[in-house]
Parts: structure tokens; sequence; C-alpha cells
């Protein structure tokens, strides 16, 4: 099957250029730095010198929906940044070098080369992610107090969920333009934009895949999925399949050579 | 039957016309060159016939292409300079490229064994592409081209960027090529098709100026010259020559004479004669026929 060949050469690519050791490396690192600078700060203090004396601190008592957010909240700007740097060029620097002219003459159909592409990628950020979150998962059993696995699991889909999304503009943006680096500057561009537009108009944008985040916190506290979480969720379902399919038709009307 | 006809082809890029109402075709089974100089059209030609780049406006038909079937299956494509993925190894590469092009897991292997082999890579199969020298890319490129066994190649100047013995290697291989596939390959090198094709497209500036095989261009534009070298001054010579019978043109070009004539022969003896009898100090005396780049510098020129 041709979509199965793709997409086995992509797996193939990124473990032989190593994509698949420092990805889920970085986000492991992005997924409990927060929580254990945290949990450590009074020792860090100390050992750097310390704080005058008499000199009262109060650290709050972090719960473990507060720890979880921690780790989301270094997702959500490193952790897409990464994955703006890693897909910047998956199509774009194909087409930039020339491999894709002699790729794209074999009858290789664009849908399943796009799609392709997609799920490669959306695999690596995905298990890496997940990845992140176990340790983080592990590290707030053991220094923060008790966190589900059903939580744990509930976080990496919903989440999962806002990180294909990004995974998918990537996509898109790769079969717009040539030039890798504007593609990660457009991806991080667009979902600064969607969270800014959200926070602005809240009240009305309450199914922005950009609140899963914020609802996902409720939802560790209440034990129970949001309303609008789920609503966010589908309409994050249904922008990945719209830019998806954008994404096939922009690529069909591309000159493979110029 | 014609395998490939394009009627025509037009390809124009903002104000630029690259291609200008381009019409040929040519039947299976033969070796086809595409002729012009750089910049002439010839590898926006060869994008659109492989399906790469649309057409502004103009057809191509491909006589064994079924209904809703996708051109590039019949299509073995080479560009001007292959990029491959470094990370991969040659034969790597060949599998990835028949199993784009629907062949069985066994089959792919069996014809990247096969091709390796024809194309002398064997020894170089699973070695890195990124460690390859020109030479061995181009009979890479060739070799995944003829992965998935087209009806027709197209090879985008498949040796002008090679060295002598790489040169000869790929003319060596599209002299076998040609005997089982139809070729159409682009050269601004006019006697690399001279030696390897049987029909000739000459483009210029977006446009045929010429067309037809060997022989038939031959016929068309040769004509006979007869080259005479003089000790010191020729200029005196010169209008004696021309004044000879069957000399059409005389003209001057450092210590020799470039003489066309209608008729070999009268010329050749009314040359002799004079020099004989006058006693000329000639210190060369050839005759040569016109070869391809004047016929193709007079078709440019018409």
């Amino acid at each position: 099957m041709q979509w199965w060949v793709l997409f086995q050469k992509e797996l193939v690519e990124n473990s032989r250029n190593m994509k698949w050791v420092w990805v889920p490396l970085i986000m492991i690192l992005i997924a409990v730095i927060d929580p254990l600078t945290n949990y450590y700060l009074p020792q860090i203090i100390e050992a750097t010198g310390g704080l005058p004396d008499g000199t009262q601190i109060q650290l709050p008592e972090y719960q473990p929906s507060d720890v979880v957010m921690m780790s989301l909240g270094q997702f959500s700007t490193v952790g897409v940044a990464v994955i703006a740097l890693i897909s910047m060029g998956t199509i774009a620097g194909e087409r930039k070098s020339g491999v894709s002219e002699l790729v794209l003459v074999k009858p290789v159909s664009y849908g399943n080369y796009i799609t392709a592409k997609w799920a490669s990628n959306a695999l690596l950020v995905l298990v890496s992610f997940a990845l992140g979150m176990l340790a983080s998962w592990y590290y707030i059993n053991l220094l923060f107090g008790e966190l589900s696995f059903g939580a744990l699991l509930q976080v990496l889909v919903f989440y999962g969920l806002w990180y294909l999304l990004v995974v998918s503009l990537s996509i898109f943006y790769n079969t717009i333009f040539k030039i890798p680096g504007l593609i990660a500057f457009l991806t991080i561009a667009t979902v600064g934009l969607i969270s800014i537009v959200t926070s602005i108009f809240s009240h009305v944008l309450a199914w922005s895949p950009s609140r899963i985040s914020t609802y996902i916190q409720q939802m560790i506290i209440t034990e129970r999925v949001p309303y609008d979480l789920t609503w966010a969720a589908i309409v994050a379902g249904i922008m990945i399949v719209l830019l998806l399919i954008a994404s096939v038709m922009i690529f069909r009307k591309k000159e493979m050579a110029d | 039957m014609s395998l490939l006809s394009a009627n025509g082809l037009t390809k124009i890029y903002d104000h630029h016309t690259a291609v200008n109402d381009v019409s040929f075709q040519f039947g299976a089974g033969k070796c086809i060159a595409l002729i012009g100089p750089n910049g002439a059209g010839k590898t926006t030609t060869l994008r659109m016939l492989s399906g790469l780049i649309k057409p502004t406006s103009g057809t191509i038909h491909y006589a064994a292409k079924k209904k809703n079937a996708d051109i590039r299956g019949l299509i073995g494509y080479l560009p001007q300079h292959p990029v491959f993925f470094k990370w991969m190894s040659g034969k790597e590469f060949l599998m990835y490229a028949g199993r784009l092009a629907h062949l069985s897991k066994e089959e792919a292997h069996k014809r990247s064994e096969q091709l390796l082999d024809r194309v002398g890579l064997s020894d170089a199969a699973n070695k890195k592409i990124g460690k390859y020298s020109g030479g061995m890319k181009q009979r890479l490129g060739i070799a995944q081209a003829l992965i998935h066994q087209p009806k027709l190649l197209m090879l985008d100047e498949p040796v002008s960027s090679l060295d002598p013995i790489g040169r000869r290697e790929i003319l060596t291989l599209l002299e076998e090529l040609k005997q089982e596939i139809t070729v159409l390959f682009s050269t601004h090198i006019l006697s690399d098709a001279d030696e390897v094709s049987d029909e000739l497209l000459l483009l210029h500036e977006g446009s045929i100026v010429e067309s037809g095989s060997m022989s038939d261009l031959r016929e068309k534009y040769q004509t006979a010259k007869i080259e005479l070298g003089f000790e010191g001054d020729l200029i005196p010579y010169r209008e004696k020559i021309n004044s000879l019978d069957s000399v059409t043109n005389v003209c001057l070009d450092r210590s020799v004479l470039h003489v066309t004539v209608h008729d070999i022969d009268t010329a050749r003896d009314a040359i002799l004669a004079a020099a004989s009898t006058e006693r000329w100090p000639i210190t060369s005396f050839s005759v040569s026929r016109t070869s391809l780049e004047d016929m193709f510098m007079k078709a440019v020129n018409n």
C-alpha cells in the first residue's frame, strides 16, 4: 500500500536523524522542569545562599491539578515551538531541496503524501508528549499527591487533540510555502493569535480549542469532563479535518517544480 | 500510432513565455533528442510532459494511457539535478521509488537488484547516497526512472554535468536502453544528440525551430565545405576562389579560408587546378561536412 510506504519512510527518516530520540527527551524535560523546580524551591534558595534572616516566605501547597497545569503551561509555549521546529520542513524541505521532484513524478496520490506526512509527525509529537506527561505524572504522585491514571489518560486525549491541531497547522503552511523558517513562524504566530483572540472574546469563544488546557484543570478538580471541553475537542477535530482537506487541495494545485 | 503527442503546449510564467505553442509527436521505440541552448524551454517542456507542472494551454496525449489512469505510471523521469534522500542507500531509494509506483515488495526488490546491476551500482547498493559521486547519482537516477518499467523514459540533461568518464558511461547506457524503451532526452551538447538519437527536436526561445530525423536534417542543411590553409597573406586568394566554379561563399577565419560549395567534386578540381598552375602556397586542404552546430545555427537563423 502506497500510504504505508510513504508513512514508513517518514518513520525511518525520523529515527535515522535521531528525532525519535531528542523529541521525546525534550518533551520529558518540558514536562518535569516546572513541577521539580517548584517542589525543590526551598532547597534551591538555600543552596544559592538563602534569604536574609527573618524573611518569611510562604510557598503555596500545590494540588495535583496545579502541577498538571505547570506541565501544560510549558507544553503550550515551548512545546508548540518544538512542534513547529520539527515539522517546519517536512514538505517544504523536500520541495526546496528538489527531492520531491523525484517522489511526485511517480504515481503518488497527493492525499496519501500529505496524510502520511501528517500522521508521521503526529505520531512523533503524540508519543513524545505522552512520555513527557507520564514523567510529570510520576513526579506528581511521588511529590505532590495522587492523580489517577484515568485522569492522566484524559489529559493525554484532550491536550493531544490540541497538539494535533498544531501539527495540522504546520502541515497546512507546509503545502503553501517553501521556506521552513517562515512555516515555523506562521505556525507559532497562528497558535498565539488563536489564544489571544480566545482570551479577548472568551465569553463567545467558549469552545475555542485553545481553552482545552483551562478546561483540563476543571476536569481534574471536578473529576468530570466539562461540557465545554467536549465541544472544544469537537471543534478542534473539525478544524484538523478542514486543515487537512485544504492542505491536499492546495497541494494538488501546486506546481511540483519551478 | 504515436506514443506521445503534444499539441500547442504553452507555458507562461508571469510575463515570461518559457514554452510557446510547441507541438510534436513521436512513436514508440525511438530515441528523441530535445536540443537547444540553455533557457530554450527544454526543462519546462519535459516537466509538462511528466506532469510536474501544468501547461498554461495545450494538450498532451499518451496513446498508452488508459481512462482515468495516472500518466505518471507510464513515465520514468530524471530531472536535471536529481536530489535523493542522502540518508537512504541506493537500494533503499530504488525500493522506495518502486513501491511508490505500486510494485509489490518482492517485485520492487527484484527490479532494484536488476537495475543496480544494470547501471553498475551493485557494489554501492548499500552505501548511503550522500556518499555517491555525481556519475553514480546520475546512474541511480536512471535506475529509479526505470524501476516501474515505464513506456517512456525522459531524461533532462543527463550528461551535461558529468566528467568525460561519467558522460561516456551514461551515453553507452542510453545506447543500450534505446533498444528497449522510448527515450526522450534533452541536451545542449549537440554531439551527444548526434551520437545516440534517431530524431531531433530543435528548441529555441520556447519554440520548435526544426524537427526530423537525423538523416532528413542532414540532407536539408548539409552543405559541403572546403577549408584551405595558406602561408602568408591569404586575402588575394579570397577573390580568386570566389570566382571559381560551384563556389558559393568564401569566408576568412585567421589563417584558414572556409569555402562553401555547391558541388564538392567540381569545386575541388577547380581549386586544385588553380593552385597548381598559379603555385599557391597551400599548407592544408580539407573537405568537411557541416556539423550539427552549423545546422543548428542555420535553423535558428531561418
